[in-house]
């Protein structure tokens, strides 16, 4: 069968207008179903012809999935939020402007137009072996074409590799662990609210997936608690141009001080692994210690323990420290602009 | 029922990628199929054993026999539970995933892989060296033996072959083992340089896309019969009428009387000379 | 500078609002009743023969009209290219091959093949009833290829015992390819990072470079890398074709609407009398849609002519990865001698090109042939290798050669600059050419180009000035918390103009003035421009002028083709020609009518008129009446003989509309047109990080005189967002274990975009706006200078912020900057052109 690429195949679109709705139909199709929200990554895929699913479930007019709303004393963001209304959100930019840049950072403004939160934190890697649509371990092979000895690996994992060395492209991802946020997700079997960091997975725990996601289920929510609204935060995102371009790495830090010391921290890394990476072991290292370059130091050494390089990307290795360092000590000298 | 998977290279040429998971079920299915099987003709056969009477009689003739003979050598019977520690962790690593309980399972996979080839490595050497090593195979030999055992199976009282040291039964389990443990093995050292390793350098190009699917294909049937291989196995070793085998892959000995009772002595010899286990027709 | 009412003034081209409205129809936006669409099968493999081709499944699907392979393809050559096409490429581009006839021993590139030789390569095309139907029938065809040996690196094909691109050989030897593999003395040293200098096919030498070394206070002698960088213009080569009465018609993306018309008709074996390309927008060509490159248009012709239904082919992103053409990269070692006060006294080229897998592509040539009119080195040697690979085709990309040479070549006199401690505009004014320098290969009589006119030296110092030089310096490698400041000039140059084209225009008795122009619409706005030249000598006011242009069926002359700079030069003249031959024909009617010698009229405000008695004349439409009365060469029944015969085809065609001016450029031209920009860069780089951002931009052009501001502005500034690119983070990525591409989508292959432009302050630009002297209206062309401009300052800019040694490749990445600061010494991956 000869391969043949940019033209969408034919599938059933359905047009849910309530969550129910959806998961109704994606029960009845589970996985000949495919769930799309702003359609950035799937249609990638579907143009391709890579994947083949069926049937289309399009969320965009379930509205009960969209907006941000109040919750409690934190916020709810609805799943098919785009990135545009989460940065502009006046709640979102005050308590938790770590989001905002990081969600600002994603693509372009015509992507954030469209994309959504949910979209961002689901979608699947860049990897450009696994995305030819080549039977590479993600897709069910039994190779890594981007882990070889001539492999170009410049964007792929220096953390968890098994087999599998693609990275979670997210930017909104780190921010979200950062922030405690819990995913809300929904089958018909009911809801499950997780940490953000547990709704990713890597590829030993599934190598075809990147998040918890499995058929018929559907990520709903994303609950940002009030425990760090209003923290201190960094956020930062180094990549090749300025838009439209995923991470090389980015780095998200949530800090509440006491008095001149650190009293807590969150901190999440991604672009260095195939789910965004929560640095526990730095987060206790820095507890109770001042903010200073010590600190920091400490921090980005203990963050790339372990960091194992391919070819062309041990530059993540220095790029991961200094981006910890600098999301403990703050930026030092914005650009000129 | 799709007997392989397959997938495309960056040539979009189709590649063998692995055999069909069904074949694990079929596997699974098979193995349960003749445990049952095996259970219910077990309880509704009339099977033909030595009588109690029989094994009285011999071991009285035969009081010159330890009360403890030597099955299995230490070193023999290390071999064995370490080779099923790892064909455990490797069939639990393998196909656990496969029926849906994920968990990061390459890292354990290749190293009991490892740890099963240097068994099976000091296996060869030692069975070739310091055992019988033909006690174990089947050749034939063994046709009189099968025919008074299928005999038996089917109730007649027969004079011919009884089992050497080990009945053809667990000889022939053994040979299909090594068929299947060795294909495993042997496609899963170089399948090693797929994955990431301290030992060398990855490289999956390591052979041609045509080779490489045929060694995962090999793989992964061996890797389903191991499954339906083991559950036969272990449902012998819990059979209550086997337990004496177990007991003495525990123990390394049987007894006078289990001796007496399920081997002809003429076939294992158990003499005044440890040495002395020749083979013999 | 001459007191014009339209030339250096900006205006509303007549067809901006039909492109900001989204109205402008562009090639694929056409529709015709029942019309088929057609999809193709790319070759997956980087070289294979067609073995056998099964599209029996396929055919039998309802919808599946046609299927078009290699064996309904004719085989033909490259069509012929005129002198022009040869000049506009320069002294020096493929002057080896120019130098015997073209006649490759390997099969050149058609529609379609049965040998592809790259990875994407069309073998076969279908028609359906939609693109939907189209493809689910090529995924039914079973095709079978036989793979054969390849190379998507062009070191590793000169490695001893690497593998060849096509099976005739591996690198152009004069026309033929043959086997070139070098030693493995050679090849420890690429090993080692470095090229040797050893001998290569062409080569073209001035003075003694080994003298000129001796005489040389510094040496600079490094290995640099480029990549290819494919040209990714928005509109993809989509072309929609149907017959009609025995005549092709073709709507396709053309950026030169007459040459292109002449040649596209080739490939499908049909003669260009018998073909109308219709292409009134091109989004976007930087030189890959010319005439050399219509071969793909073949595919909805032949299969138009099979089905009998128009038929349109749409090109995606991925094809036209494939087909659209790529900058050659290449592996070049500079040798670079400096006297003391920073002359260079020594100039040794020696590059290995990577051409893909059927041209010469001229690119290395020109690469020598721009140094030595930037640099006027006392002596020079230039050697290079074409070597062909299995990646897509190569051709002109917007300053080819002339960017990879100032990308490349700049940063190592920015270097020598601060080793002999002069100042980086002073090194580069001392080397700078001025007019009448020689520069480029000797010919067989050992003379070489002389510039028409060359002010770079005014172009560095206007730039100087307006970019606070002096003032910025201080600041340049400076550390600020973790950001460091570099500050850049990069001098580039690139051909700017032909000669020898025709101007075809009409005073028609509605009395407005018809300018027809061959020229392509591909954003450059010069097929407006050059037509404000008529409008300028007839003194016509611009809501008069009607501009004809966009089809070949629409009467248009032999202009030049859009590539080379080129346009602005050579259509100036031709318009200039028209002009004053209607102007000469309005003074003769008037000197008829009115009595006198024609020289006793003047023109202007839409009259002839009398001079001294404006009261005394015609209007332009009692003229242009006067003209169809009097017919013969007044109103284009009799032409000029020496016209191209497109031109008098369509003259004739226009023939008793009304008042022609037709006429060749027959202007005297002595010395070759290049045209200079200087480039001022000021980047920040983040030392930690090994991000970077440009702060401010500046482009200073050597043009002469100014037809559009709003234009040059456009071209200046666009040129050099290119060259960022190129400098900063376009990709050009193979997996070499099976030589496909990796970096096909804009998210992988990364040019810039309009978010990574300057943000401290809006880019800038400024004109030296002195005329050549070697043309009438003084017009050069500069759409090709300014890419070099662009990346060779920013390029400096960097190496001034971290350091002249820890970057010698493109694109800089972050990656590569942090890596080679942390380790303190450059870390790369050798010559390798896949990172």
């Amino acid at each position: 069968m000869a391969v043949i690429h940019d033209v969408m195949p034919a599938f059933e679109l359905f047009q849910p207008t309530s969550v129910d709705d959806a998961l109704a139909l994606l029960d009845r199709y589970r996985s000949e179903a495919w769930v799309m929200a702003g359609g950035l990554d799937s249609f990638d895929w579907l143009k391709d012809r890579i994947k083949r699913p069926k049937v289309v479930v399009d969320l965009s007019q379930v509205k009960q999935l969209r907006g941000v709303r109040a919750a409690g004393d934190g916020l709810e963001i609805g799943a098919t939020t785009t990135l545009t209304e989460v940065v502009s959100h006046p709640l979102v930019r005050e308590k938790y402007g770590i989001l905002m840049e990081a969600a600002e950072a994603a693509a372009s403004p015509q992507i954030r137009n469209q994309g959504t939160i949910g979209g961002n934190v689901s979608q699947d890697t860049r990897c450009w072996y696994y995305r030819s649509g080549w039977t590479c371990y993600r897709a069910g092979g039994n190779i890594c074409y981007a882990d070889t000895p001539t492999a170009v690996n410049r964007e792929h994992a220096i953390f968890g590799a098994d087999r599998c060395v693609a990275v979670n492209p997210s930017d909104s991802a780190p921010a979200l662990i950062a922030l405690d946020a819990k995913m809300v997700v929904r089958s018909s079997r009911g809801e499950l609210v997780m940490d953000a960091e547990d709704y990713f997975i890597g590829p030993g725990t599934d190598i075809t997936r990147m998040t918890v996601l499995q058929p018929g289920s559907l990520l709903t929510a994303i609950r940002l608690p009030a425990t760090w609204a209003g923290a201190q935060f960094y956020f930062e995102k180094v990549r090749d141009r300025q838009v439209w371009d995923f991470p090389l790495v980015n780095v998200a830090s949530a800090i509440v001080f006491s008095g001149d010391r650190i009293e807590r921290a969150r901190l999440a890394v991604n672009g260095v692994a195939a789910h965004p990476m929560r640095l526990r072991k730095v987060e206790d290292a820095v507890r109770g210690k001042p903010r200073n370059e010590a600190t920091a130091n400490l921090a980005g050494e203990l963050a790339i323990e372990g960091a194992q390089p391919l070819q062309h990307n041990g530059y993540k290795i220095p790029l991961m420290r200094n981006l910890v360092k600098r999301a403990i000590r703050g930026g030092d000298g914005t650009w000129t602009s | 029922m799709d007997f392989l998977t397959w997938g495309r290279n960056p040539w979009q040429q189709q590649i063998l990628t692995h055999v069909s998971w069904n074949l694990l079920w079929a596997s699974l299915f098979a193995g349960i199929v003749f445990l049952v099987a095996h259970a219910s003709y077990m309880v509704l056969s009339a099977h033909r054993k030595r009588t109690a009477a029989e094994t009285d009689a011999m071991e009285a003739a035969r009081t010159d026999l330890p009360d403890r003979i030597p099955r299995h050598s230490l070193a023999a019977r290390m071999f064995h539970w370490v080779m099923a520690a790892s064909m455990f962790t490797l069939l639990f690593t393998a196909f656990l995933p496969v029926v849906g309980i994920q968990f990061a399972w390459v890292t354990w996979h290749w190293m009991a892989g490892l740890v099963l080839t240097a068994a099976i490595l000091f296996h060869i050497v030692h069975a070739t060296f310091w055992m019988d090593f033909w006690s174990i195979w089947v050749g034939p030999s063994d046709i009189p033996e099968f025919k008074a055992e299928i005999l038996r199976e089917l109730g007649h009282e027969v004079a011919g072959p009884k089992p050497g040291k080990y009945p053809l039964g667990n000889r022939l389990y053994h040979l299909a083992i090594v068929f299947a443990g060795l294909t495993a093995v042997g496609t899963g050292v170089f399948m090693m340089s797929r994955v990431r390793t301290p030992f060398f350098t990855r490289d999956p190009y390591l052979f041609s896309d045509i080779t490489w699917g045929f060694t995962y294909v090999m793989h992964g049937l061996a890797g389903v019969s191991l499954v339906g291989l083991v559950i036969a196995h272990v449902y012998f070793a819990v059979r209550p009428d086997k337990w004496w085998i177990t007991k003495s892959m525990l123990l390394g000995w049987v007894t006078r009387r289990q001796y007496l009772q399920y081997h002809d002595p003429h076939r294992w010899v158990v003499g005044s000379k440890p040495g002395e286990r020749a083979r013999r027709a | 500078m001459a007191d014009y009412k339209l030339i250096g003034h900006n205006y509303q081209t007549p067809d901006i609002v039909a492109k900001v409205t989204g109205r402008a129809k562009y090639a694929e936006d056409y529709r015709a009743d029942g019309m088929l669409f057609v999809k193709l099968l790319l070759s997956p493999m980087p070289h294979a023969r067609v073995r056998n081709i099964d599209a029996s499944e396929a055919l039998k699907m309802p919808g599946v009209h046609a299927i078009l392979t290699a064996d309904d393809v004719p085989v033909v050559g490259p069509p012929a290219r005129g002198a022009a096409a040869a000049e506009e490429e320069g002294p020096g581009r493929g002057r080896g091959a120019a130098a015997a006839p073209p006649k490759p021993n390997i099969k050149p590139e058609l529609g379609l093949t049965n040998e592809p030789v790259y990875q994407g390569e069309p073998i076969l095309a279908v028609a359906a009833i939609d693109e939907l139907t189209a493809a689910e029938a090529i995924e039914k065809i079973v095709l079978d290829l036989e793979p054969l040996p390849f190379c998507v690196d062009p070191l590793q094909s000169l490695r001893p015992g690497g593998s060849n691109a096509r099976v005739e050989g591996n690198v152009f030897v004069g026309p033929e390819v043959k086997t070139i593999k070098w030693t493995d003395e050679d090849w420890k040293e690429v090993e080692a990072g470095r090229l040797p200098l050893r001998d290569a096919p062409d080569n073209w030498n001035v003075g003694d470079v080994e003298a000129g070394f001796k005489d040389a206070a510094l040496i600079v002698d490094e290995t640099l890398v480029h990549q290819s960088t494919s040209h990714q213009t928005l509109e993809s080569r989509s072309c929609m074709a149907y017959w009609q009465n025995g005549k092709l018609y073709l709507h396709g993306s053309a950026q030169s609407l007459a040459h292109v018309s002449q040649s596209c008709g080739n490939w499908a074996g049909v003669d260009k009398a018998n073909v109308v390309l219709v292409s009134e927008y091109c989004g976007g060509g930087f030189g890959g849609k010319n005439p050399e490159t219509a071969m793909h248009m073949s595919i909805p012709a032949l299969l138009s002519k099979k089905t009998g239904r128009p038929v349109m082919m749409r090109i995606s992103r991925e094809e036209d990865h494939s087909i659209g053409r790529a900058r050659p990269g290449m592996v070049m070692r500079a040798k670079i001698g400096f006297r003391k006060d920073g002359r260079i006294t020594a100039m040794d080229l020696f590059i290995v090109q990577d051409g893909g897998p059927f041209t010469r592509a001229g690119d290395y040539a020109q690469i020598a042939t721009v140094a030595s009119a930037n640099y006027t080195p006392l002596n020079m040697r230039f050697r290079g290798t074409a070597v062909l690979t299995n990646t897509p085709p190569r051709g002109p990309q917007r300053g080819p050669g002339g960017e990879q040479s100032m990308t490349l070549l700049e940063p190592l006199i920015s270097k020598a600059a601060r080793q002999l401690g002069i100042d980086q505009i002073e090194i580069r004014k001392i080397n700078a050419p001025i007019t009448g320098s020689a520069f480029g290969p000797p010919n067989a009589r050992g003379n070489r180009a002389q510039l028409t006119g060359a002010f770079a030296r005014e172009a560095l110092d206007k730039g100087a000035a307006l970019f606070k030089w002096d003032e910025r310096k201080q600041r340049s490698g400076v550390r600020r918390g973790t950001k460091v400041t570099g500050l850049g000039v990069g001098l580039s140059n690139f051909s700017a103009g032909t000669i020898g084209f025709d101007g075809l225009l009409t005073i028609r008795p509605d009395g407005k003035l018809y300018i027809q122009q061959g020229v392509g619409n591909l954003g450059t706005l010069s097929v407006f421009d050059t037509a404000r030249v008529a409008a300028e000598t007839l003194d016509m006011p611009w809501e008069k002028c009607e501009v004809t242009w966009g089809s070949s069926g629409k009467n248009v002359p032999w202009s030049s083709r859009q590539g080379g700079s080129q346009t602005a030069h050579a259509n100036s003249r031709a318009n200039l020609a028209a002009g004053l031959d209607a102007k000469r024909k309005l003074q003769e009617i008037a000197a008829k009518d009115l009595g006198g010698s024609p020289d006793d009229y003047d023109v202007a405000k839409e009259r002839v008129f009398r001079k001294g008695n404006p009261g005394r004349g015609l209007t332009f439409a009692q003229a242009a009446k006067r003209a169809i009365e009097l017919g013969g060469k007044y109103d284009g029944h009799e032409l000029p003989k020496d016209i191209n015969s497109m031109t008098a085809i369509s003259a004739t065609g226009l023939a008793g509309l009304g008042l022609m001016g037709v006429a060749k450029d027959n202007y005297p031209r002595r010395g070759t047109t290049q045209a200079f920009v200087a480039g001022f860069a000021e980047v920040e780089v983040d030392v930690e990080t090994g991000a970077y951002r440009i702060l401010d931009y500046l482009a200073v052009a050597d043009v002469g005189t100014v037809l559009n501001p709003r234009g040059l502005e456009g071209q200046l500034h666009g040129g050099a967002i290119m060259g960022f690119g190129h400098t900063r983070s376009q990709h050009w990525v193979y997996d070499q274990q099976y030589g496909v591409p990796l970096a096909k989508r804009f998210h992988y292959n990364k040019p810039m975009t309009i978010l990574d432009i300057p943000t401290v302050t809006p880019m800038q630009w400024a004109a030296v706006d002195i005329p050549d002297p070697q043309t009438p209206v003084g017009v050069k062309g500069v759409a090709e200078a300014a890419v070099g401009a662009g990346s060779a300052a920013l390029r400096c800019a960097l190496a001034a912020a971290i350091g002249d040694d820890l970057i010698r490749r493109t694109p800089v990445t972050p990656a590569m900057i942090l890596e080679s600061l942390e380790a303190g010494k450059r870390v790369d991956r050798g010559l390798t052109s896949h990172v």
